[in-house]
């Protein structure tokens, strides 16, 4: 992008469970099995797309979403959610991580008036960003509500076939 | 070239003192709070070798002039200039956090407002990167009139040239009217704020404890205030958004937007388009697959994605070409339009409208959000906007009917009969005053008291209903629908439609401006 910088040689990826995968530009990569080592490819081409070329097999790698430095890749019919980062963000991560980072809780509240329908989770569930919570009828329309972070589930004050008012507090979610 | 000879001296150590002033040190203060220099800034976000600097030099206005005494001061906190972004002319600045923590004194927005007036005359989009600590006090209302010509300048320019504001350390008290004025504003997440009064002022007075970030982070107002379209991460990604955003953009009024060569990659007919609405009504989905599926491949650029998103507004392209997108999202509080929705959507318009970017609808709405919250906030002159706005814009205006458009609601975006040039309708859509349900109890509200078994009979004429009424035959039929189209031939029609637009002309009439309820 910037002629006048180095180029980055080295990325590190973070996974949404939190795990770091470093690797070099141009992509080459050493995969161990046992005592031997194989060399693994990402190539991409017309014919094929873009896909891994490990052993002279291939397998396609796909991008389904990215947004900013997240990508969501489907590889062997799993998605994976990373983030890219360089050496220069993934220290400025740490940096904000030290000076905001504190636990919080998230509540979850009635975007409208409606009825609850179902919920979907349970006190003391594992919920992921963008899982959905309950089902939220409103407007003649079942509206998912879905956890905007990542934690646990601490508190249901929502009752499943009661009516609520706006704002009224549905879900409290313990910030991860 | 040598310019070691005695009449460069004075040129050389100038250059030499104003290198010493961003030297590394500055660098690692600004690095150690997540942030940029406004150097690294500027380099980041224009052609590489393209910026050209203006008034670098200039000393703030209450240094004296003393024959090398005091140590200088250059720039006066802000880096002005022009240089080029995807090979395009644009002018900015970048307030500097490290000289005089960016405040703003009469020389600092004289320099803005410079660049400014260059920018409305060359007809070029000019981007602000604010990081400041607000007015100069020391210079007191000398500062205070350097904002006011600044803001001055940005509303003779609005509709003219595209400006942009990216908020990149705080922004207080007056200097928060600049990006409020601009077309959008960008934000940087933890690292960024505005406010009008910031968090020590409202411990004073309302003896509220709150953060900088609770009180004006970008999560706020992205989310909330709605002032921020734009947030991301990191400043690298901010600035890579920005250059792919103008790329979007006409340079100005009288342009049309940049064309980019079609890759031919995305097909006319797409038979996904048939499955995504589900067929019980009541089942929401993602308005934004619909929306993919119809632009230029990965071509889809959202605006306010996280401010009212029961509205989705953004940028695409069709065929090369930039289309601005307003669409009701069934996904998020049953795509309804409320007090946030409908001024967000109204603000899109008339920046598609004033820049030449014509305008696609989405439309599945099941009517404005009804209650007492929305009532006594002021849907109705809310809501009003929405309307004007669309009935107001020139450009070339097409909408297609998802699925559910009644009442106001229907009205209000984009139909036939507020100018709209072309109305397709899927199959799937229902097009009526009221819901089924609604309907039924006003319409038929003896016949339910009377009957023995209501809730059966209620079903049957709901049923009745939908078949007769909320379908979008009888609309076609009336002609206030064009056509109703098969949803895998929705991208090829919608090209055909625009291309036969493309030279559409209205004359407005002669007035000063319209009166819109805002």
């Amino acid at each position: 992008m910037n002629d006048e910088k180095p180029a980055i040689k080295k990325l590190h990826a973070l996974s949404s469970e939190n795990r770091r995968f470093t690797f070099t530009l141009p992509l080459r990569h050493k995969i161990r099995i046992g005592k031997r080592s194989y060399e693994v490819k990402l190539k991409s081409d017309e014919k094929y797309g873009t896909h891994i070329l490990w052993k002279n097999r291939k397998y396609p790698v796909e991008i389904i979403r990215s947004r900013q430095n997240r990508y969501e890749i489907l590889f062997n019919d799993i998605s994976y959610i990373f983030t890219i980062e360089t050496p220069f963000s993934l220290k400025r991560l740490k940096v904000l991580k030290q000076s905001t980072g504190k636990a919080e809780t998230e509540l979850i509240k009635a975007p409208m008036p409606g009825k609850i329908i179902d919920i979907l989770v349970r006190e003391g569930a594992t919920v992921l960003r963008g899982e959905p919570l309950l089902i939220l009828e409103a407007m003649k329309m079942q509206n998912e509500i879905h956890s905007p972070v990542n934690g646990h589930v601490t508190r249901i004050p929502a009752k499943g076939g009661t009516n609520v008012m706006k704002d009224d507090l549905l879900i409290e979610i313990k910030v991860e | 070239m040598d310019l070691s000879g005695k009449n460069y001296k004075a040129f050389t150590e100038r250059q030499e003192a104003l290198k010493k002033q961003y030297g590394p040190g500055q660098a690692e203060k600004q690095h150690s709070k997540g942030k940029l220099t406004a150097r690294e800034r500027v380099s980041l976000l224009f052609d590489a070798g393209t910026f050209e600097e203006i008034d670098a030099f200039v000393t703030p206005a209450n240094q004296p002039v003393e024959f090398g005494k005091v140590e200088r001061t250059y720039g006066d906190g802000v880096i002005v200039g022009h240089g080029k972004i995807n090979g395009r002319l644009v002018f900015g600045f970048a307030q500097d956090f490290t000289v005089m923590g960016g405040s703003l004194g009469l020389v600092h927005a004289r320099k803005i407002a410079k660049i400014q007036e260059m920018a409305l005359k060359m007809g070029s989009p000019i981007i602000g990167m604010m990081d400041s600590g607000g007015a100069r006090i020391q210079e007191g209302v000398a500062s205070l009139s350097g904002y006011a010509a600044i803001f001055h300048n940005i509303i003779n320019s609005s509709g003219i040239i595209p400006q942009i504001c990216v908020i990149m350390g705080p922004a207080a008290g007056g200097a928060v009217y600049s990006p409020a004025l601009t077309d959008f504003v960008f934000m940087v997440n933890r690292t960024s704020y505005m406010f009008v009064t910031g968090p020590n002022v409202v411990k004073e007075v309302l003896n509220e404890e709150v953060t900088s970030e609770e009180l004006g982070g970008a999560e706020v107002h992205g989310r909330k205030s709605g002032v921020a379209h734009m947030i991301y991460e990191d400043e690298e990604n901010t600035i890579m958004a920005l250059k792919k955003f103008l790329a979007y953009l006409p340079s100005n009024n009288v342009e049309n937007p940049p064309v980019v060569a079609d890759d031919g990659l995305t097909p006319d007919i797409n038979e996904k388009l048939r499955d995504i609405v589900p067929d019980d009504p009541n089942k929401a989905y993602d308005v934004k697959d619909v929306i993919n599926l119809i632009v230029d491949r990965n071509s889809f650029f959202e605006t306010a994605e996280l401010y009212a998103p029961n509205l989705v507004t953004g940028f695409a392209r069709l065929r090369g070409k930039t289309i601005g997108i307003v669409a009701n999202q069934p996904k998020v509080l049953a795509g309804v339009l409320d007090i946030d929705s409908s001024t967000k959507g109204a603000r899109f318009i008339r920046f598609c409208d004033a820049f030449n970017i014509p305008l696609l609808t989405l439309e599945d709405v099941p009517g404005f959000l009804p209650g007492k919250d929305q009532e006594h906030s002021g849907i109705i002159r809310h809501g009003a906007k929405l309307l004007f706005a669309y009935s107001e814009a020139t450009v070339p205006r097409i909408t297609v009917i998802l699925r559910k458009a009644y009442g106001g609601a229907y009205i209000v975006m984009n139909s036939k009969s507020l100018g709209g040039d072309f109305s397709f309708a899927w199959p799937t859509a229902e097009i009526a005053v009221m819901g089924p349900d609604g309907a039924v109890a006003i319409l038929y509200r003896r016949e339910l008291a009377e009957s023995k078994n209501p809730a059966e009979l209620k079903k049957e004429l709901v049923r009745k209903y939908r078949d007769k009424i909320a379908n979008p035959f009888i609309a076609d039929e009336l002609g206030y629908i064009d056509e109703v189209i098969d949803p895998a031939l929705t991208r090829k029609k919608i090209i055909s439609a625009f291309s036969a637009l493309s030279n559409k002309w209205v004359k407005v009439p002669a007035r000063k401006h319209g009166n819109m309820p805002l």
